[in-house]
């Protein structure tokens, strides 16, 4: 499943999620950066928890619902982020977007450590780190009701 | 290659075992290991926290909020790689990811990869080993290990118990592995003894989400202290003591980890006091 719709895919065992989501479902708005599990920019959700498509094998998703920051276009991080002026490049920005929305799903209204903690594992080379924090308590301070 | 997705241990017949694939999935794509056949090993090793023991395929995200568990070996897994990577990577994996250091990484013939030399005593070594570095010097990633070996667990495979010590081994001229599992064995539980206290810290470049420069698990049990290392030998290294620290071999570079070490030492003997 992904956003919502069940897809079957055909290719060979060894394709990564991530490939699979861009070359065959033409989903590219998860990015590859380093390939590797270090940046955080290939994030996706499985079953809601933010997980590495670069280096997850698409063979092992089984019938797990992915995420991917196609399917959270309405999300009001999606304006938050703007709005907070959270990104200079951009590359980061979906991987950084999905691991927020699940920090969020879990912890309607984080803290700061509690942002910190959840958001370390995306690495923004651009360094909108506190502007992406900004963001995120955008959108928590809604979920408190203004 | 082919991914074969057991339903019971009595199915497992060679092949590569995949738990959460962070590692597994890097050095397959940079052909440092290879396998025609790929094993699936979730439905068949055992997951979650009773009791003492801990299945080898609990995910380092669970641990690193389950208040039962030994505050060490808690603080390590919290410590480890990222939030997405805790979410993927099983504790079992853990412990047997390969070394991060960048000749064997890149390829290098060095000693790990069954030649002669080891790259990176002469060459570029502040990531290395201040213990056992003799003849390589790498220095073991796994936060969860030290934290392990502190506390005194038990490695239950599919064919024997061992200490957690001796899953680990210095790669010798005969055998270049640095775990003793024999090929197709799989770990499927661990077995943690509650200490009346323990505690981790860790060394690393950023702030958070880095391989430990220097980690130093602490633990007491009644009047003993246990001391164990990430970060400075080839494996996890238990300490005898924390005077034991004066016999590290350290290289130019990574004479730094020995001072680094100290007052971490100092710290975690402090918490656990
Ligand atoms: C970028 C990055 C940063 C990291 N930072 C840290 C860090 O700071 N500290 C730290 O401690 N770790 C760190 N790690 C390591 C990470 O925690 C491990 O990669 C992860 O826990 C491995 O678990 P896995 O289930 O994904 O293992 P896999 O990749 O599936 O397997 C790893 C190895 O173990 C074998 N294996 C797995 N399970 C078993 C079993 N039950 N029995 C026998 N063999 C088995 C596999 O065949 C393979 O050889 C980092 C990893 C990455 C990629
Ligand atoms: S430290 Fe070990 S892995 Fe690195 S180059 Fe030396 S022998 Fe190879
Ligand atoms: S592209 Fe997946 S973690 Fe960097
Ligand atoms: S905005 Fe450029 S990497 Fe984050």
């Amino acid at each position: 499943m992904v956003n919502g719709g069940l897809h079957e895919v055909d290719v060979p065992v060894g394709t990564t999620l991530a490939d699979a989501l861009r070359d065959v479902l033409g989903l590219t708005g998860t990015k590859i950066a380093c390939g590797e599990g270090h940046c955080g920019a290939c994030t996706v959700q499985l079953d809601g928890v933010p997980v590495l498509s670069c280096i997850t094998l698409v063979h092992t998703v089984g019938e797990r619902e992915v995420t991917t920051i196609e399917g959270l276009r309405e999300h009001p991080l999606v304006q938050a982020f703007v709005e907070a002026d959270a990104t200079q490049c951009g590359f980061c920005t979906p991987g950084q977007i999905v691991s927020a929305a699940a920090l969020l799903a879990a912890t309607p209204r984080p803290g700061h450590d509690e942002i910190v903690h959840a958001m370390s594992g995306n690495l923004c080379r651009c360094g909108t780190y506190p502007k992406i924090e900004r963001a995120i308590e955008a959108v928590a301070a809604e979920n408190r009701g203004g | 290659m082919e991914l074969r997705q057991p339903s019971s241990l009595a199915d497992v017949d060679g092949g590569l075992p995949l738990a959460g694939g962070t590692e597994v999935v890097p050095l397959l794509r940079d052909g440092l290991v290879e396998a025609e056949t790929l094993v699936d090993i979730r439905a068949v090793v055992p997951k979650g926290v009773s009791g003492t023991t801990i299945g080898a395929g609990t995910l380092l995200a669970e641990l690193e909020a389950d208040p039962e568990i030994p505050s060490a070996l808690r603080e390590a897994c919290r410590l480890a790689a990222s939030p997405q990577l805790r979410s993927m990577g099983t504790i079992g994996g853990n412990l047997l990811q390969a070394t991060r250091c960048w000749y064997w990484r890149l390829k290098y013939p060095c000693f790990l990869h069954g030649g002669s030399t080891c790259h990176a005593r002469q060459g570029e070594h502040r990531e290395h080993a201040i213990f056992g570095n003799e003849q390589c010097a790498s220095a073991h990633p796994s936060d969860p290990a030290a934290a392990l070996l502190a506390v005194g667990a038990t490695v239950r495979t599919d064919r024997r118990e061992l200490p957690i010590g001796e899953l680990y081994r210095l790669p010798t001229e005969d055998d270049r592995n640095v775990t003793a599992l024999e090929p197709g064995e799989l770990i499927l539980e661990l077995e943690v003894p509650r200490p009346e206290a323990s505690h981790y810290l860790k060394a690393m470049d950023r702030a958070r989400w880095a391989f430990p420069l220097v980690g130093v698990a602490a633990a007491r049990f009644g009047d003993g202290v246990r001391l164990a290392l990430a970060g400075v030998a080839p494996i996890p290294w238990a300490l005898d003591s924390a005077d034991a620290l004066e016999q590290a071999t350290p290289l130019p570079g990574t004479a730094y980890k020995v001072e680094l070490a100290r007052p971490l030492i100092r710290r975690a003997l402090d918490a656990i006091a």
